[in-house]
């Protein structure tokens, strides 16, 4: 059976049938709009792709299958939705059975935390942060998927990243709401950037070991704050593992119903904010309207869009921690730039991973053209705006 | 059975300890793999855990007493790179004191073999290993498969 997978996998044939990549067409719409052309000219998702169909090739690895940040603009422009992305994920499975070693930016620690939390018999003890005044079940049904924030904190508290507060705000939200919910003490990494840097065995040994978790406590229903989780757990577990049951909801698909019943009210917070479009959860979940529906409900406050939004969202520029390089600082920069053409105060995201880059664009600028906007996440403000409430 | 570990021993006083401690005839186990780097500045939090995924059971940091740097503008990286680890095999669920770092002045090699055997005591204390680790991703991928 193992060898069935993996010849599914590494075969050219069926891989080209499932991303269809033979439908494309030469048009060019995904070389015009990706972001990482724009910066870098030798990338071109057209050429890697007829580089990699030319019969018996002998060629040594593409380098530039490094580069993709799998923002999947590319197939939002796609005429025949080839599945650009998907692609280059097998050739880079391909590139790592031949033994092409990978390049890890940030020292290579998310991808060793990563491979030492799919060892089995890790009893990990990630719960310290959790404030007593978030009300946890200890038995339900409904299971609150963290993701790595714990981590990020510790990994990037030089860069000043505080994920966690969007945690504990997407906590208090669901408490605010009063939906009943359990956390997992011994939840593992979704392990998706593993998966897309083409390390698939790694990224079943996770989530094996996450659907184990999720069975011992007989949970039947995911909530998750973190888009990168969300998408994993809905749409490649599923892929993957046979026995998957288990429902996946992001939080914001629970709580912007509620509020525009009327049944959930947020506070009010005085501020001018943007909302950057995090890839996995815009592009790729469709899930535009309700963060901005939550961010609308609170009053006094203001919602620019950058030039580019939604489907059109700029990526935060980060491949899964691998090959960063001056290509993705500039999308950064450029990111950056259009949250300060719109003149909002805070630049607030859905996800932790794009805090943590566009964070680590912020320090790392050498001189002062990178704009230093502040970073808020979206639930964090969303709690905000209810405890300056109270205290008036 | 001896556990294994990775000494990472800055070139200057560190070195000098080991260096003593061999021509003084001490001995250590043969399961401790020394990894000589300039200064301890070029260690990272990446390269422990590496250390420790790849399957050695503890780490040693080896390196001058503080203010004692043998280069000029020693910021003292390594204090906050062994913070983070601690951190992170803290999240982990993994005993904080498989790494520890040590600063010693030149040629104590008695010290050294002092610290390094405490340290192998402490790794055998340590009941859960995670030597069986390459065995268990095997294992849950055939579960997943099958």
């Amino acid at each position: 059976m193992l060898g069935e997978i993996d010849n599914k996998m590494f075969d050219l044939k069926s891989v080209s049938n499932e991303t269809k990549i033979k439908l494309c067409l030469d048009c060019g719409k995904c070389t015009v709009v990706c972001p990482v052309t724009r910066y870098d000219q030798n990338f071109n998702p057209r050429l890697i792709v007829q580089g990699a169909l030319r019969p018996n090739s002998n060629v040594p690895v593409d380098e530039n299958i490094w580069a993709c940040i799998n923002c999947n603009m590319c197939m939002e422009r796609c005429n025949y939705n080839v599945k650009f992305t998907d692609f280059i994920r097998f050739l880079r499975s391909k590139a790592l059975s031949e033994g092409v070693e990978i390049k890890y930016s940030h020292c290579g620690v998310p991808h060793a935390t990563m491979h030492m939390m799919a060892n089995k018999d890790i009893k990990q003890d990630r719960l310290k942060w959790l404030p007593k005044d978030i009300e946890v079940k200890e038995q339900s049904d409904t299971a609150f998927f963290v993701g790595c924030s714990p981590y990020f904190d510790v990994l990037f508290k030089d860069l000043g990243v505080k994920s966690i507060e969007g945690t504990k705000g997407a906590l208090k939200l669901l408490n605010h709401a009063k939906i009943p919910f359990t956390l997992l003490p011994n939840e593992r990494c979704c392990g998706r950037d593993l998966l897309l840097l083409g390390d698939t065995e790694e990224f079943l040994a996770l989530a094996q070991a996450n659907l184990d978790e999720f069975n011992r406590q007989n949970i039947k229903e995911i909530i998750t704050a973190c888009p990168e989780c969300y998408y994993t757990l809905k749409v490649d577990y599923p892929k993957f593992l046979k026995k998957w049951r288990i429902n996946v909801r992001h939080i914001t698909e629970i709580l912007a119903p509620l509020i525009e019943n009327n049944e959930l009210a947020l506070g009010k917070l005085n501020r001018k904010v943007t909302y950057h479009d995090p890839c996995v959860l815009g592009r790729y979940s469709r899930i535009f309207k309700q963060p901005r529906s939550i961010l609308n409900s609170i009053s006094d406050l203001e919602l620019v869009e950058m030039v580019d939004n939604q489907e059109k969202a700029l990526c935060c520029g980060a491949n899964p921690w691998a090959y960063c390089g001056s290509v993705n600082k500039q999308i950064q920069k450029e990111r950056l730039a259009q949250a300060k053409a719109t003149g909002a105060d805070i630049l607030v995201t859905a996800c932790p991973k794009c805090q943590v880059h566009l964070k680590c664009a912020q320090k790392n600028a050498e001189n002062n053209d990178v704009c230093q906007i502040e970073m808020q996440d979206i639930f964090h403000l969303a709690i905000q705006s209810l405890s300056s409430q109270e205290v008036k | 059975m001896n556990p294994e570990i990775i000494v990472f021993s800055c070139n200057w006083d560190g070195w000098s300890c080991i260096e003593t401690a061999i021509n003084t005839g001490l001995k250590y186990p043969s399961s401790v793999k020394i990894v000589k780097v300039n200064c301890l500045s070029r260690i990272h939090t990446g390269l422990i855990l590496q250390a420790l995924d790849l399957g050695a059971d503890g780490v040693m940091l080896l390196g001058c007493e503080t203010g004692k740097c043998h280069f000029d503008t020693n910021n003292d990286c390594i204090a906050k790179e062994y913070e983070k680890v601690q951190n992170i095999l803290e999240l982990l669920g993994m005993n904080k004191d498989r790494v520890i770092l040590v600063r010693l002045p030149a040629f104590n090699g008695r010290t050294f073999i002092k610290k390094l055997t405490s340290l192998i005591d402490t790794v055998k204390q340590i009941s859960n290993s995670d030597r069986n680790r390459e065995n268990n991703i095997r294992h849950s991928v055939k579960n997943t498969v099958a």
